[in-house]
């Protein structure tokens, strides 16, 4: 991949607000979806910026999450296409959801660009409500000191903080100090430096491998949380203590971007059941918890999305129980994916696993059939 | 093993082979084991992974899955999808240390009663074996 580089004078939000009005001013784009603070100043939402002075209120990289932008990108696109380019500044794992999105037909990106970042992570949106003054004083010196533990563990753990699968891609990791790489990862990527005048030919070779280091790290770090995960929440009686907070709120799938469904299953009239049906079964067990089936929603959910899931985050972030889900989420999503060698969000073009199927394959969990007739037992077998 | 245990035992058939097959065993008088409660999908690609958990979680002890072997779907591909999904649920049970033993995956063709005899006697034993499904005790599941 080439680049070119930006400087850094104040912090890296004004280095990319800079970077984002040439581009908006010099029509390499006709509009910018990007975060910025609510007016209470104590949260974030995206806004479509049309007009370039309004760009200087915008926060292209907020301390925290409150919404994930493959949501906005979705909402935006609900009727097909846009006709303008639209460039989107997220976190990568937003672009990743919003990629997944697309091929599930709930979001159009032809015409939308993506700006992705070396990613820091994000703090846990409800420790950030309690202090937002001071919680922004400490993600910025985590930025520039690239520390991790005060962000969400998801975000620790995350193995694709500096993933390029948008347009452009803005590099921390490697850069001379005070400048950042601003790497092409696609062609429309590069005609934007094009139209903007930069040289964007530059090696990033030193961003590489860099990001290659830190990433090699992190998987030992992920493969480790996973394992201790797996100790402290494996098994049914873990599990259900594990979930046994869980009020049955939902807000988990409302706030996760790949639970795109209109209709979800857990609120359709499937669980309204005759009085009887309930007192059948606390007759059996002897007592019965109400309302029922939180189990069976947070594994239902799992089971349906969970190849989809880029461990954003989001629904731990929505738990008002605190519940760690999404760690939960990260640790079979990894198993799983592994499975059909899918990485969610990596390529546009790449099918979903339950779209797609091989003749030839997963044959281990079949019962042997022309085996057990080659060896003679097949007449009654 | 508690020799009084008798387990319950779900079966989602799929209407074109297995549903056929275990109906020919039953109208070829074969003898095989009562504890399987069976349920008629269109086809195995149609179960849902949400309709084992269901099971499993209301204290099933047992899921078996049936569909037609590969490349004799009547729909062309439901049996592949179905493997995948299998396939998916058994790594998610495995993961979350859940008892992935006790759900299965057969191809049972229209023709096999005597198959699908075998593979239920089979499983029942396994079930035996392995005694109730202790989510059928847990009150807060």
């Amino acid at each position: 991949m080439k680049g070119t580089t930006l400087p850094v004078e104040k912090d890296l939000n004004q280095t990319l607000i800079d970077f984002l009005k040439k581009g908006l001013e010099s029509g390499g784009f006709d509009a910018v979806l990007l975060p910025s603070r609510v007016p209470s100043g104590d949260s974030f939402a995206y806004l479509l910026i049309k007009n370039p002075s309004l760009l200087e209120e915008a926060t292209p990289l907020p301390p925290v999450m409150p919404v994930q932008g493959a949501k906005a990108v979705s909402s935006l696109t609900q009727y097909g296409k846009t006709n303008q380019k639209i460039l989107a500044a997220m976190r990568p794992c937003e672009i990743r959801a919003a990629t997944e999105l697309s091929k599930l037909k709930q979001a159009e990106l032809e015409n939308i660009l993506f700006l992705s970042l070396d990613c820091p992570g994000a703090l846990p949106l409800s420790d950030y409500l309690e202090n937002p003054r001071e919680k922004d004083k400490v993600f910025q010196e985590a930025l520039e000191n690239r520390k991790t533990e005060s962000m969400r563990p998801v975000c620790q753990v995350c193995r694709e903080f500096s993933t390029t699968t948008g347009d452009l891609h803005v590099g921390r990791w490697g850069a001379e100090k005070g400048r950042v790489f601003l790497i092409s990862s696609s062609e429309q990527g590069k005609k934007i430096q094009e139209t903007m005048g930069n040289q964007g030919d530059q090696s990033v070779d030193s961003w590489e491998s860099k990001v290659k280091e830190l990433k090699e790290q992190r998987l030992q770090e992920r493969a480790q949380f996973h394992e201790d995960l797996k100790t402290k929440a494996g098994g049914p009686d873990k599990l259900l203590e594990f979930f046994n907070q869980c009020i049955n709120c939902h807000n988990c799938m409302r706030a996760c971007p790949v639970c795109y469904c209109r209709q979800c299953y857990f609120d359709s009239e499937a669980f309204d059941l005759p009085v009887d049906d309930f007192l059948k079964r606390a007759k059996k067990k002897g007592s019965l918890r109400l309302p029922t089936d939180t189990l069976l929603f947070q594994l239902g959910r799992m089971s349906h999305m969970v190849h989809s899931c880029v461990s954003c985050g989001t629904c731990e972030d929505a738990c008002p129980m605190d519940i760690p889900v999404a760690q939960l989420f990260s640790l079979v999503a990894d198993q799983t994916q592994k499975l059909f060698q899918y990485s969610p969000g990596r390529n546009r073009e790449e099918p979903l696993p339950f779209s797609v199927y091989k003749e030839e394959e997963f044959h281990e969990v079949e019962t042997p059939y022309r085996k057990t007739y080659s060896k003679g037992e097949g007449k009654n077998a | 093993m508690d020799p009084e245990f008798e387990p319950k035992i779900i079966g989602f058939l799929c209407n074109w082979c297995a549903y056929t097959g275990a109906d020919l065993a039953g109208t070829s008088r074969m003898k095989m084991p009562p504890s399987i409660k069976v349920i008629r999908v269109m086809c195995s690609g149609r179960i849902d992974p949400l309709f084992v958990l269901r099971a499993f979680l209301r204290g099933a002890d047992g899921i078996m899955m049936m569909g037609c072997h590969p490349g004799d779907c009547h729909y062309q591909k439901g049996n592949y999808n179905a493997r995948r999904r299998y396939v998916m649920m058994q790594k998610m049970f495995e993961t979350l240390n859940l008892d992935a033993e006790r759900i299965g995956l057969w191809w049972v063709s229209a023709s096999e009663a005597s198959r699908y005899v075998k593979v239920t006697t089979e499983f029942n034993k396994r079930i035996e074996k392995k005694g109730p499904n202790p989510a059928q005790e847990e009150i807060f599941m």
